[in-house]
């Protein structure tokens, strides 16, 4: 099947629905949204509402009800916290190491695999297959890869004279590693949006430009840089969105460490609340969280829809 | 809005060219200057040889000893006798098949209730007249800009007070909301004329017959997409599993190499032949459904 | 993409499924199965003995030996069900989710210092002397510092397998060249600063490389214990944690002190800056230091090593009075129901292994329970014999929500520690750090 099949042109239907549309069917209408929406209310509003509620309370995961009110207490507490802001600096700190070359190298990837004529699946096979991939697979590799002194990596720097490092377990460099670990797991997605991307661009273009004499890299320069410009702003925006929610990797390869150098927002949330048993205050650094994406996600929408619009 | 779907449908609509399929196929393709070319083709295959050396060494450690394996990256890389001991360790130890059945039961059981209550109320939003349709759609659209892994406190709470802690039910019952397949199915359920709903109501067919029996048949491959991406999501979720089921009996596949260790010692060959396990039924469906995946993802701009 | 006819994708994907539902088959079976529990929340397998522990070092090989008698005793792999989980917070986390979802363990371990924690959070069942009994047990069985140690208010929760010094390994062949060893080639007595600056200044020499290895990479748990140990041999001092973990009652003279000395040791050369868990212990296998320091359990892993000979004793007493950090393995009840089967299950399954306490012990730690612990059989076990007595002054970590083995206050102090080793930090650092990170901690009430 193609995306034809996928996603039939709208502009066919206008017509009909003029038609259709003078039985109203209430009944049915709410009798198929019911089932979605006592899912979409109970594990989706539901918690939002219920995590902005316990913010407020010294609730304990180990105690019934909400236990005593706390006001504004676990906010103030979470916003004078230096482990809380070094969580939201390192979170900051992954999305700076992730985004750039996720999207960099992403993008050399597909415009080279789009010039390339031959063995497209091989290099949809070495760049994609990671990002199907569960992360605790991923993380298992990455720490064998990185084992101090006899893993692949030390081994390989000693080989070329360099100092081995022990990169997960020296704190200025553990944030890195998992920065690694993940280009390599997640660059398959971007690679394969700028492929789509790279589709989308009339052949005309690149005809007339070689008419024109343009080399290949002008043509890239010119053409395709700038006529990509739409998937990398949601590139750059579903990166850093997926950023900010960082886990998996964290957990399993540095649980945090050493010592907290790695410790992300949610690792710091699900230790608050889980290890601590402090459920009011892992809410209130979950509000935190919360609202940091939702702007992000909401400045998107609007800059997506200017962008339409223009 | 459903900005992603709607960029890729404008992306790939016109040309008839999927993302997936290469662009050799395209006739009109210039050439351009052979010596580019070659240089991208050798820079690019440096790139996927450098990706592919991680999965590589996992399998080739996984067929070592783990004796071999604790000696070292050269130690392995010149064992030339392969074993396959480490698997059979792992598969006779009983454990991974439940979490394999744990894995298999939450995906396959979000993938049914999100395709039908999902493709349900999409096709209440695209085809059927009430009040409060405009509001219904802003509300679900609004879902999809929550961060359901930043629930993941009150959520737990939320299973624990309906005692589905540690039940497959508590991995299955909070992704079943996602918002994402309503929206894909909405927009294919848009483009289908909707002369085939009112034939089939002209000949007596009440809503639900007609969705069922006219609309669904013709939405194999929207089908298709969301289970699959579904199916994917689920089985590779950590951080639910991690906190919700925490009896290693009834872990998932993730949450079961994350936190259970194997008896004592120094087991490196063992532990990469879990993560190959571990990806292994994800490879496969990626190898059955490539073209599928590759188009879902790259439709829907979903990401973790 | 080549198109794959649609029939034989459709076969591989038969032949997929067929192989997977033959593994599955293996889940399905029996009535308190995987999917059952998954899907209605029964039981599962009952009439198996749960059994969590988090024992991944040396001592897991033991435990493994102790489970199979178990097993051997009692009708075949379907008695018990055995799971290890990564050490620390991790694991009682586990614990205390599994207890909260209504499928914890039949039996679990938790370290004494942290059974407190989770009787507080009601997540423990109390051990009655009846149910003692059910196993011909009794409180008068158990060491009596250990035996009170675990009470709550008179209540007990925990019943005692062991107590856990960290201790001194040393390698004889470098401590013979150096001189250190007595007439019966064991260690000479250390007491006291400058002994304990001359035997690391003649080892060195021998080494070549260093004198004593302690971790301080990746691990947070070590720095602490060798903190805590040192720390406690100086008069006078106090918990660092009073009031049930409101206060920091630590003794500031002597703790810069400790730390100091720590900083010290690094500086000298002595100790290495930044070396992770296993390569402290490789150190001290391969002569490249004499010493090590670490928990008795390692005692497994040095016995594997081959041609090394080497032997174990209390950490020499530095300064006023012996002490070493340490804690107790003990078994809980996490709170469930339980009918009388089950819970006669159970506690068989504790008293079996309290039965193999030479076979744990022979893994290094000294056992809690009287019968073992003063059976000829273990009195002549060597080194165990050497160390023993450390479990008389052990200290355990100050009673708070957030103290105990491998907790967030550990994790604290140890990273800290560990800078100071690494000589990135100033004792005065150092404190600092440890009062502003457990500050948020003092202030906080206590969720339990």
């Amino acid at each position: 099947m193609t995306t034809q099949t996928l996603r039939p042109p709208a502009e066919a239907t206008t017509t009909a629905r003029r038609t259709s549309e003078r039985r109203p069917d209430s009944r049915p209408a709410w009798l198929f949204l019911a089932p979605f929406g006592v899912f979409y209310l109970a594990f989706l509003i539901g918690p939002t509402v219920y995590m902005f509620v316990v913010s407020f309370f010294n609730t304990s995961i180990v105690q019934p009800g909400l236990g005593t009110f706390a006001g504004l207490g676990n906010y103030a507490e979470m916003l004078t916290r230096s482990d809380f802001w070094s969580a939201m600096w390192h979170t900051l700190q992954f999305t700076l190491y992730t985004v750039p070359p996720l999207v960099v190298l992403s993008f050399v990837f597909a415009v080279l695999a789009n010039r390339v004529q031959r063995g497209q699946w091989f290099f949809r096979l070495a760049f994609f297959v990671p990002f199907v991939l569960p992360s605790a697979s991923i993380s298992l590799i990455w720490i064998f890869l990185f084992t101090p002194a006899s893993g692949l990596w030390p081994q390989f720097q000693s080989l070329i004279g360099l100092e081995p490092d022990a990169v997960l377990a020296d704190p200025s460099l553990a944030m890195v590693g998992i920065a690694v670990a993940t280009i390599w797991w997640t660059i398959g997605f971007n690679f394969v949006l700028y492929l789509a991307g790279l589709q989308d661009i009339p052949r005309e273009l690149y005809e007339a430009a070689s008419v024109d004499g343009a080399s290949p890299w002008h043509q890239i320069r010119y053409i395709t840089v700038p006529l990509l410009g739409r998937t990398t702003t949601l590139v750059i925006i579903l990166q850093i969105i997926a950023s900010l929610k960082i886990f998996d990797q964290v957990y399993l390869m540095t649980a945090g460490g050493p010592g907290i150098s790695t410790q992300v927002a949610l690792g710091l949330i699900t230790n608050t609340a889980f290890t601590d048993y402090r459920v009011g205050a892992a809410s209130a650094a979950s509000v935190l969280l919360f609202i940091v994406i939702v702007v992000i996600a909401v400045a998107r929408q609007l800059l997506d829809r200017s962008d339409r619009e223009a | 809005m459903a900005t992603t779907t709607d960029r890729s449908t404008r992306t790939r609509g016109g040309n008839g060219v999927s993302a997936a399929a290469p662009a050799r196929t395209d006739p009109t393709r210039i050439r351009s200057p052979r010596t580019f070319n070659i240089v991208a083709g050798i820079v690019l295959g440096v790139f996927a040889f450098l990706w592919l050396v991680p999965s590589f060494w996992a399998i080739k450690t996984s067929l070592v000893s783990n004796e071999t394996a604790s000696l070292g990256a050269d130690a392995i890389l010149r064992s030339t006798d392969p074993t396959l001991a480490s698997y059979a360790t792992l598969l006779q130890s009983g454990q991974i098949w439940n979490w394999y059945l744990a894995s298999f039961v939450t995906s396959a059981g979000t993938v049914v209730l999100t395709v039908v209550f999902a493709s349900m109320a999409a096709y209440a939003l695209s085809r059927l007249r009430f009040r409060g349709r405009k509001l219904v759609f802003v509300l679900i659209l609004a879902g999809i800009m929550i961060p359901a892994q930043v629930l993941i406190v009150p959520i737990f709470q939320l299973l624990d007070s309906f005692s589905l802690l540690n039940t497959y039910w508590s991995v299955i019952f909070p992704q079943v909301p996602a918002v994402i397949a309503v929206f894909i199915f909405k927009q294919f359920f848009d483009g289908l004329p909707k002369e085939l709903d009112e034939a089939a109501r002209i000949d007596g067919a009440g809503v639900w017959r007609t969705f069922w029996s006219v609309i669904m048949p013709l939405s194999r491959p929207v089908i298709a997409a969301v289970s699959i991406l579904t199916f994917v999501t689920v089985w590779n979720n950590l951080i639910l599993p991690l906190f919700v089921l925490s009896n290693p009996d009834l872990m998932t596949i993730p949450v079961g190499l994350a936190t259970v260790q194997g008896s004592y010692g120094q087991r490196f060959a063992d532990i990469q032949a879990s993560a190959v396990l571990g990806a292994l039924p994800l490879v496969i469906l990626y190898l059955l459904f490539q073209r599928r995946i590759v188009e879902g993802v790259a439709g829907t701009g979903l990401k973790g | 993409m080549t198109t794959t006819p649609g029939w034989s994708r459709r076969r591989l994907l038969q032949s997929a499924l067929a192989v997977g539902g033959l593994g599955a088959a293996g889940a399905l079976s029996g009535c308190g199965s995987p999917l059952a529990a998954g899907l209605a929340g029964t039981p599962l397998n009952p009439g198996t003995v749960t059994f969590w522990n988090l024992f991944g070092g040396g001592d897991g090989a033991r435990l493994q030996t102790m489970l199979d008698v178990y097993v051997q005793e009692h009708g075949g792999s379907s008695s018990l069900q055995a799971a290890t989980f990564a050490w620390g917070n991790p694991y009682y986390t586990k614990v205390s989710l599994a207890t909260l979802g209504d499928k914890p363990p039949d039996v679990a371990v938790a370290h004494l210092t942290r059974s407190q924690n989770l009787a507080n959070a009601d997540l423990l069942t109390p051990i009655t002397d009846e149910m003692l009994a059910l196993v011909d047990l009794s409180p008068s069985d158990f060491t009596p510092k250990v035996w009170d140690g675990q009470k709550i208010d008179g209540t007990s929760y925990a019943i005692p397998l062991d107590t856990h010094p960290f201790v001194l390994f040393y390698n004889k062949d470098v401590c013979e060249q150096a001189g250190l060893l007595d007439g019966s080639g064991t260690l000479a007595p250390i007491q006291g600063v400058e002994q304990w600056e001359a035997a690391l200044t003649a080892a060195q020499e021998v080494t070549g490389a260093f004198a004593v290895s302690s971790a301080n990479v990746s691990e947070n748990a070590t720095p602490w214990r060798l903190f805590q140990t040192l720390y406690q041999q100086h008069a006078g001092a106090t918990p660092f944690l009073g009031d049930g973990g409101t206060q920091l009652t630590v003794d500031e003279d002597a703790a810069l002190d400790t730390l100091a000395y720590i900083r010290r040791m690094s500086e000298q050369g002595w100790l290495p800056r930044a070396i992770d868990y296993a390569g402290s212990q490789t150190q001290m296998f391969t002569g490249e230091a004499a010493f090590y320091l670490q928990g008795e359990w390692e005692i497994t892993t040095a016995q594997g090593v081959e041609g090394l000979d080497f032997g174990m004793v209390p950490i020499p007493q530095l300064y006023d009075q012996p002490a070493a950090q340490g804690d107790s393995h003990t078994f809980v009840l996490p709170r469930m129901d339980r009918t009388p089967e089950q819970m006669q299950l159970a506690m068989g399954f504790v008293r079996s292994m309290l039965d193999q306490s030479l076979t744990w012990a022979k893994g290094g730690h000294i056992p809690a329970y009287i019968p073992t612990l003063e059976s000829q059989e273990y009195l002549e076990l060597t080194p165990q014999a050497d160390y023993a007595q450390a479990a008389e002054y052990v200290v355990y970590d100050a009673p708070a929500w957030y103290s105990g083995s491998g907790s967030t206050f550990e994790n604290t102090v140890g990273a800290q520690v560990g800078l100071v080793q690494q000589q990135r930090l100033t004792p005065e650092q150092a404190m600092a750090a440890i009062r502003q990170q457990l500050a948020v901690y003092l202030d906080t009430q206590s969720p339990v």
